[in-house]
């Protein structure tokens, strides 16, 4: 097995890149769209063959095992050639909770299918009165013999009608005195009675996010993760990991390059007005970026980040916003039209553009409630 | 004068005229419609057009003469606020502001002027052309003997319409014309917009059309009529933005996080608060917009006032309907939730008949003439 981190960053680099520029279906470069797994399944089967499905997991998991620093350069190369993120659910997010909290067993049984994608999986956190205030979950689940029965619903939850399987948090012990204990993490297959999806459109027209009605659901006693009641604090954990991801300067550095394509071709650029406002949002992702590196070498020095890496994210997606409004700007009486539009040769979507941003400001812990972790945690501001 | 000084008569005049066309869009169903009619074949309710009409909405602006209510843009403004409050898909500024507002300059006898006035036929204005970049500075579409031949583009009202009306360029400087929708060699391309409405592409190949103007008065006329239409469009946006605020400032009152309405926390007290002053200023200046233009005969004055307008409430409904996606949360970006057409609604009409970029270019280039004067 390579030791891919033995390598020079600058070999690396060049290892990743001729693998996705020859291998990565070209149908597939910057999708607009979150995809249904079968859309993918040929380009996953080439990475899957390839052992590189899972870049972070350790080796011995069947990840690529990389350090932050080759799994950065990784991340920069995927994004570079506008590769997808594909269904990555369970790699990202319950792979990383398994190895860390789970049992040898569990470890035996769904690091491989996760990797296989024989296993597909949604995040069933949210519920309709748990959003921001996520310990507020209500979802009950009682131990019936060997199994959980599962009572409760759950929503927001991205393309659960396209997953096999939901890792969801769920009340065990509803006495516990504070909110956030009697918490516990459980795997389940979708495909069950007891289960009931129903598709939300979004405003952009979009199916991508569901409701999951939880009716005396069932899954097995091993498909708990962790310890019992001690969910609040690994769903934590998985938490400050997503918030570096969704802190990266990705979205919002593609995002301008498609600004500037488009304003290029329309002619924006002449405009002394628009000029600065696209160099002022330049700046935003370039001065982003150099603060993201601050905090990646962080992680390549072996720490870990502090609260204060919410910053990241605040930035990255209020930036994002801002240049998919300047695209909207930018395409001037046509601003309203959906679908592609023509700027010479090519077609650009700018609306899918500027509603992919829209959400961004809400999920992964809303821009408000990331400011109020600043405050306390980093300004210790008093109550 | 200003709206200020405009006697207690009128302001009740007003305020009774806004109260009748708010219950006819209440009793046809309110925003409900708009969701009903999104991608409908006919885009629009054929029944509430002429409710409309009867009530005077159309020809609010036009002289009494002329079959209006001669109200002014004022009264006209109330109609379009009040369609922005519930979306309303009908295309009732194009109609108000273009339509009407070319067919009374210039052809004050002609049928399609009543026909208009009382809700019974739709003309779409097709005046813009398509260039390399945005809209075409030079007008390529002719009219010869009888027939068009070119393009416009950004036709709103295009479904339900049982004609165009376009401006061309004819012989002896521009012509105004009218084409029966089902003409022969007339091609339309329908462009989907974010509120579920279609823009119209127009090709015209030898098209038999009716002239119904030529000459100067065209083009003035074509002008004036942009203007009240842009001012017209701003007091939608104000409307728009209006109910916006309201519905989110309900959601934040009744949405309990933490144990309490996420319009307790102080962060969002202050972002509606912020928002609120944003649409007072934008209704404000955009009453004393039109107020102003029904003042005066000077068409720059008036265009300069019409950019004002257009400019305050872009601005003011991309801050609200944008903020307020946000502060619902997720239900903010579904489709199920009202709020989102209004968002989809508000990118339509800013980018119709120019954003606040360019509005507020024209508005210090006319504020440098006329003070140049
Ligand atoms: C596109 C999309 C995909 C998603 N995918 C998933 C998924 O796969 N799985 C999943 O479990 N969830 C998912 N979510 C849900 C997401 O995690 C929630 O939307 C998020 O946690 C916010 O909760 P909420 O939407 O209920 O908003 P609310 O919590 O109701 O918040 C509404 C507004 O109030 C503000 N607010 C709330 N509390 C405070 C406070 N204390 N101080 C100041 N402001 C406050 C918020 O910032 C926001 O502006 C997704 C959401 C979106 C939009």
């Amino acid at each position: 097995m390579t030791d891919w981190n033995q390598m020079s960053d600058a070999e690396f680099r060049k290892e990743v890149r001729r693998f996705f520029e020859t291998e990565y279906p070209a149908e597939l470069r910057n999708l607009s769209h979150r995809p249904k797994f079968a859309e993918i399944e040929h380009w996953h089967k080439k990475l899957h063959a390839k052992g590189w499905v899972a870049p972070a997991w350790p080796a011995e998991y069947g990840g690529m095992g990389l350090n932050a620093a080759k799994l950065l350069i990784f991340y920069e190369e995927q994004q570079r050639w506008g590769i997808v993120r594909g269904r990555d659910m369970g790699v990202q997010m319950v792979g990383p909770l398994i190895i860390k909290y789970g049992t040898q067993a569990q470890k035996d049984y769904w690091l491989p299918r996760i990797l296989s994608c024989e296993t597909i999986w949604c995040q069933g956190y949210s519920e309709p009165g748990a959003g921001s205030d996520l310990a507020n979950l209500r979802t009950r689940a009682a131990l019936e013999g060997d199994e959980f029965v599962i009572n409760g619903q759950k929503i927001w939850t991205t393309m659960a009608h396209d997953s096999t399987h939901i890792f969801m948090l769920v009340r065990t012990d509803p006495n516990a005195p504070k909110k956030q204990q009697g918490i516990s993490f459980l795997l389940a297959r979708m495909d069950q009675p007891g289960i009931t999806v129903r598709t939300i459109k979004t405003l952009a027209g979009e199916e991508e996010f569901c409701e999951v009605f939880l009716d005396n659901a069932r899954t097995p006693r091993e498909n708990l993760v962790g310890e019992m009641n001690k969910g609040w604090t690994m769903a934590k954990a998985l938490l400050s990991f997503e918030r570096i991801f969704i802190g990266s300067p990705n979205l919002a550095q593609n995002a301008l390059i498609q600004l500037e394509g488009f304003a290029r071709g329309r002619g924006a650029f002449e405009d002394p007005v628009f000029r600065d406002r696209f160099a002022q949002a330049a700046l935003d992702v370039e001065d982003h970026a150099a603060l993201y590196t601050r905090f990646a070498d962080q992680l390549k020095r072996g720490e870990t980040l502090g609260s204060d890496v919410s910053m990241l994210k605040i930035w990255v997606t209020e930036t994002f916003q801002r240049i998919t409004e300047l695209m909207v700007e930018a395409a001037g009486p046509d601003g309203g039209t959906l679908g592609p539009l023509q700027v010479g040769n090519v077609g650009m979507d700018v609306l899918s553009s500027f509603y992919k941003a829209r959400p961004t400001t809400i999920y992964g812990g809303a821009n408000e409630i990331q400011r109020n972790i600043l405050a306390k945690a980093v300004l210790e501001l008093p109550d | 004068m200003t709206s200020t000084d405009m006697t207690s008569q009128n302001q009740d005049e007003l305020r009774l005229f806004r109260e009748s066309v708010r219950t006819l869009f209440d009793r046809a169903g309110g925003v409900g419609r708009a969701r009903k009619l999104r991608g409908a074949p006919q885009g629009w309710d054929a029944g509430l057009m002429r409710e409309l009409a009867e009530a005077g909405a159309f020809g609010a602006a036009i002289p009494e003469k002329q079959g209006g209510l001669g109200m002014g843009l004022v009264a006209a403004g109330v109609v379009a606020e009040e369609a922005g409050r519930v979306l309303a898909p009908e295309p009732i500024v194009a109609m108000a502001g273009l339509t009407i507002g070319l067919l009374y300059r210039l052809c004050p006898a002609h049928a399609a002027l009543s026909a208009a006035l009382e809700g019974n036929s739709v003309l779409a204005p097709a005046w813009q052309e398509r260039g390399p970049r945005g809209v075409a500075q030079t007008r390529a579409c002719r009219y010869t003997d009888g027939k068009l031949d070119g393009r416009k583009a950004w036709v709103v009202g295009s479904r339900g319409a049982s004609g165009y009306l376009v401006v061309a360029q004819g012989g002896a400087g521009p012509v105004l014309a009218l084409v029966q929708k089902g003409a022969a060699n007339l091609s339309i391309e329908e462009r989907p917009q974010a509120d579920g409405s279609v823009m119209a592409e127009l090709a015209f190949n030898g098209t038999p059309a009716e002239r119904l103007a030529e000459g100067a008065a065209v083009e003035t006329a074509l002008s004036e009529a942009v203007s009240d239409a842009t001012a017209l469009a701003a007091a939608e946006l104000v409307g728009l933005s209006e109910r916006a605020f309201e519905i989110t400032l309900d959601y934040i009152k009744t949405r309990e996080q933490f144990d309490k309405p996420i319009g307790a926390f102080q962060v969002l007290q202050h972002r509606a608060v912020d928002q609120r002053i944003m649409q007072e200023v934008a209704a404000a200046g955009i009453r004393e917009a039109l107020a102003r233009m029904d003042q005066t005969n000077d068409p720059r004055q008036r265009a300069r006032q019409a950019s004002r307008a257009k400019a305050r409430a872009c601005v003011a409904a991309r801050k609200i309907t944008r903020e307020a996606i946000q502060l619902h949360g997720a239900v903010g970006y579904t489709d199920e939730f009202d709020i989102g057409l209004y968002l989809n609604r508000a990118l339509v009409l800013t980018a119709w008949l120019g954003d606040d970029v360019y509005h507020r270019r024209l508005w210090l280039e006319a504020r440098e003439r006329e003070e140049a004067a």
